[in-house]
């Protein structure tokens, strides 16, 4: 956000979180929301990563353990199946990794520069040592 | 609304205290968090009965420390309503790191000061020591003398707080048992006008609004921190005495009863005159018209508005005296005294070059008396004839032991 | 009141819509955000939310953002809980007066705050809310450290743990008191509901923050808060340190109804060495020294100890 003067913001360090009225948050998904500026849903961390997780959408299972550990609510979910990772927010903490229970994982860490489509054609087999 | 109203003598003999109470219930608060301490006590004690006995509808919530008690009042204003607490002392100082956060977060508090000492040693009695203490917390100060002046003196503070274009908290200041504990004759407001004049609270940036969720209370660094002070210094500076001198005026229509930023008596012609506060401020009229009978022309200058500071009031107030006298009821330590600083730095651009002595007085609830204002005003008339400042710069009155001055 | 949302399962849990915002600045694998997205989407209700000083406040409400999409608000380190309680004083008053913007709703008072501003500095604070039966939930995140100032000990630090306060040394161990039991001084208020809680544990978790939100007068939760940067472990982690927490019971869960009825919620199918939980931890490393070695005997009999004392007063419901 641009660095306004002492006379261009609201008083008393207030920051809104949406513009205009929200009528139902807790019933409204991140896309239909009119975020503010203020909202850090606009900002992004994505510079903080030095590892990224890709996605592989042929194992996953749904089991959703990704988007209840995922400290940066970076796993979307919609209609209880997995998208994707949203790389705005994500900070390649890589719990998301470890949660996921299949075999091989649906989700594993790459460094930052990794190709997607590169990484999934050549994602790792079952490991036949796991049970 | 579910309450009683309450029938008012036109003049009732109430103590400071009791006119403080009176005036938070005709304002209907909608929250009170407070904490006992002497003397602000029977503040909250009295509304406490109100919300007892049905005339008022609200939250009273006892809390276990004036920090919580200030901490509950912001949480209560951001949430959006009308909110109000006392305190005195120790309890004012426990708060002061929640004094800032009020005033930094823009929420129209009002807080009944009732002025006394701070410990050590310990005191119970009033001087300015607390008052003082709360002058660069980026509250609105307002001080009364007496007990219709705490009375008044709380519409004009929500009035002023509460207008969209202020939105920073306010104290009311009395001198703790002077005013507090002593019972005047009071003209009252009945309770339809006196919540007329100050109007419903109408909220702004409040919590409670779900569908305009806000955040408040946020962290700034270098970035941003200078910008927010400089907002709300600037607010103080240019947004509030305007609004004061305004609800000064439309009390005035209202009750006949006159308030000014800075109170003159008998300053036309004045030679000499004091600058003091609180109940001083009526001793020391009292000696000046004395005084005119022997010859000195003597007027005083009481402040009425402590913060934002009436730099040009004064100095238009002050502008033909040729010396004066600031009483500071507070330790200094190690500094001339608030009073004696402020009003230097009112008058060193101007013309006026008034001779400019400062005197430290009645720690503790001592006794400022006639006497002393007496012997002071001649001292300010040596001064005069001289041509100079006669004593030292910093003098100590009725204290026992050798004579203390400095500077 | 409000219809509670039903929460069956972990499919049905991810349908919620977040209250919380990424792009915060908490540590990467921080569980604090676990913890409050788990809080926060245990209710469809409106949320009027506080947090005391510390690191979920310093890094979800840095100027010009915020993380929080409910109302939020920040005094400091000790009233955050004194905060939303004269938030929710004002709700009572304003609903009493018909002054509510959307009278309609039900909403949700929650103050957040770490081990620092609720076991020590915002102790008092706390205790009045919870004495004087506000309407509110006071949820700890404890990762049992002054994290956000850089790791100094506080009344919830374990014994053997090192902080920069009570640093393993030459001559030391680290911390030498045990962590306070905050959940047993909390429920002797005699408030209708506290509990421990664990982010790994996400439906011991809503179910009891279900509860917490049916109750009439204050809740107490105390969340382990694993914190990969003082804790030292890799970020990745942060869920296998939870389950090493809860599974070894060195972080039990259990919950105190009116302080009186204790229920313990989860008994580990396989419970774990205690040694294993410090064992995967940094800040316990210098305990596998061969002279203090006996300390982690010590844990391990403490850890069954209080154990048993819960299963106990389970048993004798008291």
């Amino acid at each position: 956000m641009a660095k306004k003067g002492w006379d261009e913001f609201e008083i008393g360090a207030m920051l809104r979180t949406f513009d205009g009225k929200i009528d139902d948050i807790a019933g409204t998904q991140q896309e239909d929301r009119a975020y503010s500026q203020s909202s850090s849903y606009t900002a992004s961390v994505a510079d903080w990563r030095l590892i990224k997780p890709i996605f592989n959408k042929d194992y996953c299972i749904d089991c959703q353990f990704c988007w209840i550990y995922c400290p940066d609510v970076s796993i979307i979910a919609r209609d209880k199946k997995l998208i994707g990772v949203d790389m705005d927010h994500c900070k390649g903490c890589g719990i998301c990794v470890e949660v996921c229970p299949t075999n091989p994982k649906s989700l594993l860490m790459f460094p930052e520069q990794a190709d997607e489509e590169t990484e999934i054609a050549s994602w790792p087999k079952k490991d036949e040592k796991e049970e | 609304m579910a309450f009683d109203k309450m029938e008012l003598r036109d003049i009732e003999v109430w103590d400071g205290n009791f006119a403080a109470a009176q005036a938070m219930r005709q304002c209907q608060i909608d929250v009170v968090a407070a904490y006992p301490i002497t003397p602000s006590t029977p503040i909250v004690e009295g509304y406490a009965q109100f919300l007892a006995d049905g005339y008022v509808e609200g939250e009273f919530v006892m809390v276990e420390s004036e920090h919580a008690a200030m901490s509950g009042c912001i949480g209560a204003a951001a949430a959006g309503g009308r909110v109000a607490t006392a305190t005195s002392s120790q309890g004012f100082a426990l708060m002061v790191e929640t004094l800032y956060q009020a005033s930094g977060m823009r929420l129209p508090i009002v807080l009944n000061v009732v002025n006394r000492a701070l410990a050590a040693p310990l005191n119970v009695n009033g001087d300015h020591s607390d008052m003082y203490l709360g002058r660069d917390s980026g509250w609105i100060q307002l001080d009364a003398y007496c007990p219709q002046d705490a009375y008044d003196l709380n519409f004009i503070a929500f009035k002023v707080s509460e207008d969209h274009e202020v939105r920073l908290p306010c104290m009311v200041h009395q001198d703790g048992f002077m005013t507090s504990h002593t019972a005047q004759g009071v003209h009252t407001l009945d309770d339809d006008t006196a919540y007329g004049f100050v109007g419903d609270y109408k909220p702004m940036n409040d919590m409670l609004d779900f569908e305009h969720p806000v955040t408040h209370g946020v962290q700034t660094e270098e970035d941003w921190h200078f910008e927010h002070k400089a907002r709300q210094h600037n607010d103080l500076m240019t947004k509030v005495m305007p609004k004061i001198q305004a609800a000064f005026d439309g009390f005035e229509k209202l009750s006949g009863r006159k308030y000014n930023i800075v109170e003159k008596y008998d300053m036309d012609d004045a030679d000499v005159c004091v600058v003091c506060m609180g109940t001083s401020v009526e001793t020391a009229r009292e000696v000046a018209t004395e005084m005119r009978k022997e010859g000195i022309k003597a007027g005083v200058v009481g402040i009425r508005v402590i913060r934002p500071f009436p730099f040009f009031q004064i100095a238009e107030a002050l502008k033909d005296v040729k010396a004066i006298a600031t009483l500071d009821r507070s330790s200094p330590n190690g500094a001339p005294g608030m009073l004696f600083n402020e009003i230097a730095g009112s008058l060193y651009n101007t013309p006026n070059r008034a001779l400019l002595s400062g005197y430290v007085y009645g720690l503790g609830g001592r006794d400022l008396t006639k006497a002393h204002l007496v012997s002071l005003f001649k001292e300010l008339q040596v001064n005069v004839d001289a041509g100079k400042v006669t004593t030292q710069l910093q003098q100590f009155i009725g204290v026992r032991g050798p004579k203390l001055a400095y500077l | 009141m409000s219809e509670m949302k039903n929460i069956k399962n972990l499919k049905e849990f991810s349908t919620s819509a977040d209250r919380f915002e990424g792009a915060n600045l908490l540590c990467p694998g921080c569980a604090h955000s676990i913890i409050v997205r788990e809080v926060l989407n245990a209710t469809n209700d409106d949320l009027i939310l506080s947090a005391s000083t510390g690191c979920l406040e310093v890094c979800t409400a840095v100027y010009p953002y915020t993380s929080w999409d409910a109302s939020w608000i920040h005094i400091g380190f000790e009233n955050g809980s004194t905060a939303v309680a004269g938030a929710e004083s004002m709700y009572k008053a304003l609903k009493k007066k018909g002054r509510l913007k959307q009278p309609d709703r039900n909403p949700k008072f929650v103050s957040f705050a770490g081990d620092g501003a609720s076991y020590d500095i915002g102790f008092q604070w706390i205790s009045g809310c919870m004495e004087r039966g506000h309407n509110i939930m006071h949820v700890v995140l404890d990762n049992e450290v002054y994290a956000n100032t850089g790791g100094q000990r506080s009344s919830s630090t374990p014994i053997g743990s090192s902080a920069t306060t009570s640093p393993a040394g030459r001559v030391s161990y680290g911390e030498k008191k045990n962590k306070k039991d905050m959940i047993s001084i909390m429920a002797a208020h005699g408030i209708p509901y506290a509990a421990q809680v664990a982010p790994n544990k996400w439906k011991d978790m809503v179910k009891k923050i279900q509860h917490g939100f049916s109750v009439d007068g204050p809740v107490f939760i105390n969340a382990i808060s694993p914190c990969t940067t003082e804790w030292k472990f890799d970020p990745k982690d942060t869920m296998h340190i939870t389950d090493l927490s809860t599974d070894s019971l060195v972080f039990p869960l259990y919950e105190i109804i009116d302080g009186r009825e204790l229920n313990i919620t989860y008994r580990p199918k396989n419970v774990i060495p205690v040694e294993e939980y410090l064992a995967a931890q940094g800040r316990f490393k210098h305990l596998f020294k061969d002279e203090y070695k006996y300390l982690i005997k010590e844990w391990q009999e403490r850890v069954d100890s209080n154990w048993a004392y819960l299963q106990r007063r389970e048993e004798s419901r008291v």
